[in-house]
């Protein structure tokens, strides 16, 4: 815009600015019409795709997809005390829904990021919400888990040898991504300083290899249990080919969006550079 | 059917007076600062389209320039594009040659005096890992990026060849040669930002991938994992990908913005721990200063119908009430 014609120029700003209101506004009735729609899809598909906690239900669906991650990732949220499913006691429930979910359907390994970490200093509860939460679905019979918080260290297992569990859970926070990459970069400096490292041997493969054994391997499917896709500052190294899943406005963790997520999974074809 | 219009005398000319008017509107509101895009899908439209590779990259680079040209009248100050990663390398020694053939040709004609880059005042800027391009590639692009220099309204990024974790390696490695000159030098992640290729460019606002793939195949994953940042799938193919589907995207993240304050849209409130809070770097602290900031822009309470919501959590509250009612 020019200076010359200041009266004019706010005149016709505003004039614009109009325009852009009424196409938002359109939008926003374009929106609500959407939010509904969406909301009736989810509870169509939650009535579609129920697991009655019956791990047989959940092998069913998942024996028509021709291909199934190795590992999930999964995005929760921590809500406010009041809520329902709210608190640290709800993410708990949480982990251990996606827990069984996991175990029928044969994922060997599922990571759980929730950004405040809530669960990190009460493993031993998680423990028993999840173990609680298999018998419902498997009986007394219950297959063997560990869970493992990267950032405290802390590993818990059901069996004497941690390496033979059905399943390994990993819960994740906010440390594990960019602060983790920050302390590796400030290690690296110190080790290149006392010429114990030498600048041209940091490369990809050796921060994968340390960031793997801080954190984890990269997951191959990430779903997003909230309205939008928000990832949230997770860590940002392990997101390279990650398939990402989420279904809009839906705001809790539930199995519909699970299952939805391994089919999507399943169609996707990875040709990298190719 | 979009050829042969395009076949009309003035079609060029009305597409550049389109573009001018819906900039100028999507400008008086909240507009992304940064754009990413992976402009994926060229070869399966060649193939879709029996025509030859080759075309299909022409056509793809085609799409980019009228996308760009859209950007940049809506006040987008800076866009970040994926040209060749790493990994393409991979592919057939004639397709490599002949995108690097295209790349040097395509950048320095929109660099020339006159087109894109002179019309809106882009300075391009080549981000990658030189080590891997041809002598003679790297000769053109260091000069397209020296006579572009003195351009300062707007920024164009063209990533070649990149991949972000290689980005994210030459930060560590030049942050920890930075920290051994200095060593009052206090590593945060603020110094590794300022060491990626994109230091000093504003934040990620918006990261588009075409194509229907939702994976990021590694693309500035350091930039955008951020809330702030909003991801947008398309699935159309690239070539296909037109400067109308650009306008709807950028439209609806402003819509966003201005409605909940959030570039993704309607999202649940964000509980934080408390001690989390206190443990907060000043990254993120600056940052949610810096929003609330411009979430108290005069425009928002200038509208009669709708009064800003102050959280995201209200505007969901709002938009439910009035579901049910």
């Amino acid at each position: 815009m020019t200076t010359t014609h200041p009266r004019g120029n706010m005149v016709a700003f505003h004039f614009r600015h109009a325009i852009l209101l009424v196409v938002f506004f359109v939008m926003s009735i374009a929106r609500n019409v959407q939010y509904v729609y969406n909301k009736l899809c989810l509870r169509i598909f939650s009535m579609t795709y129920y697991p009655n906690k019956s791990p047989q239900i959940i092998r069913d669906d998942v024996s028509k997809l021709g291909k199934l991650p190795k590992r999930i990732s999964c995005i929760v949220s921590l809500r406010s005390d009041d809520d329902e499913n709210g608190g640290c006691d709800g993410v708990m429930g949480d982990v251990a829904e996606l827990a069984a979910w996991c175990l029928s359907a044969g994922v060997p390994s599922l990571t759980v990021y929730e950004y405040n970490g809530c669960v990190k200093s009460c493993v031993a509860e998680l423990q028993n919400a999840v173990t609680k939460n298999l018998r419902a679905y498997f009986g007394l019979q219950t297959p063997s888990f560990t869970i493992k918080v990267p950032h405290t260290n802390e590993v818990v297992s059901t069996e004497a040898n941690s390496g033979d569990a059905d399943l390994e859970i990993a819960v994740l926070l906010r440390v594990d991504g960019k602060p983790t990459i920050v302390e590796l970069a400030r290690t690296i400096g110190e080790l290149t300083a006392s010429k114990e490292l030498l600048p041209d041997d940091i490369t990809v493969k050796l921060i994968d290899g340390e960031l793997t054994e801080l954190v984890g391997p990269e997951p191959d499917l990430l779903i997003c249990f909230g309205p939008v896709l928000d990832l949230q500052d997770y860590p940002p190294w392990h997101l390279r080919l990650t398939e990402m899943y989420w279904e809009p406005d839906n705001n809790s963790v539930n199995y519909a969006v699970f299952i939805r997520a391994l089919k999507k999974f399943a169609q996707s074809r990875v040709n990298l550079g190719k | 059917m979009s050829e042969w219009v395009s076949t009309f005398p003035g079609y060029s000319l009305l597409m550049s007076r389109i573009k001018k008017v819906i900039g100028s509107v999507s400008r008086t509101g909240p507009v992304p600062r940064h754009i990413g895009l992976i402009m994926d899908g060229n070869r399966r439209f060649a193939k879709n389209h029996q025509i030859e590779l080759k075309e299909g990259h022409n056509m793809g680079f085609d799409s980019m320039a009228a996308v760009l040209e859209l950007l940049y009248e809506s006040g987008v100050s800076c866009a970040t594009v994926y040209a060749f990663l790493i990994e393409n390398f991979k592919r057939l020694k004639t397709e490599v040659d002949w995108l690097m053939d295209l790349a040097k040709s395509k950048l320095m004609q929109i660099s020339q005096n006159g087109e894109l880059c002179d019309k809106y005042g882009i300075r391009v800027r080549i981000l990658g890992n030189f080590a891997f391009l041809p002598d003679d590639v790297n000769v053109v692009l260091k000069d397209i990026m020296h006579t572009t220099r003195k351009n300062t309204r707007a920024t164009l990024n063209v990533c070649f060849p990149y991949t972000s974790r290689d980005e994210m390696a030459h930060a560590i490695r030049t942050t920890a040669e930075d920290a051994n000159k200095d060593s009052g030098l206090d590593v945060d992640e603020h110094t590794l930002t300022d060491h990626m290729y994109t230091a000093g460019l504003p934040p990620l606002d918006l990261l588009i991938r075409t194509s229907g793939t939702y994976r990021l195949s590694d693309f500035l994953l350091w930039q955008c994992v951020p809330s702030l940042c909003a991801i947008v799938f398309s699935d159309r193919l690239w070539p296909e990908f037109t400067p109308w589907d650009m306008t709807k995207i950028l439209f609806m993240w402003s819509f966003n913005k201005y409605w909940y304050g959030h570039g993704n849209g309607q999202t649940m409130r964000r509980v934080v721990d408390e001690p989390l809070v206190r443990a907060m770097d000043r990254t993120d602290l600056a940052q949610s200063l810096w929003d609330s900031d411009a979430s108290a822009s005069p425009t928002a309470t200038s509208t009669g119908y709708k009064v800003y919501a102050s959280s995201p959590s209200d505007a969901s509250d709002i938009t439910a009430a009035s579901v049910v009612s």
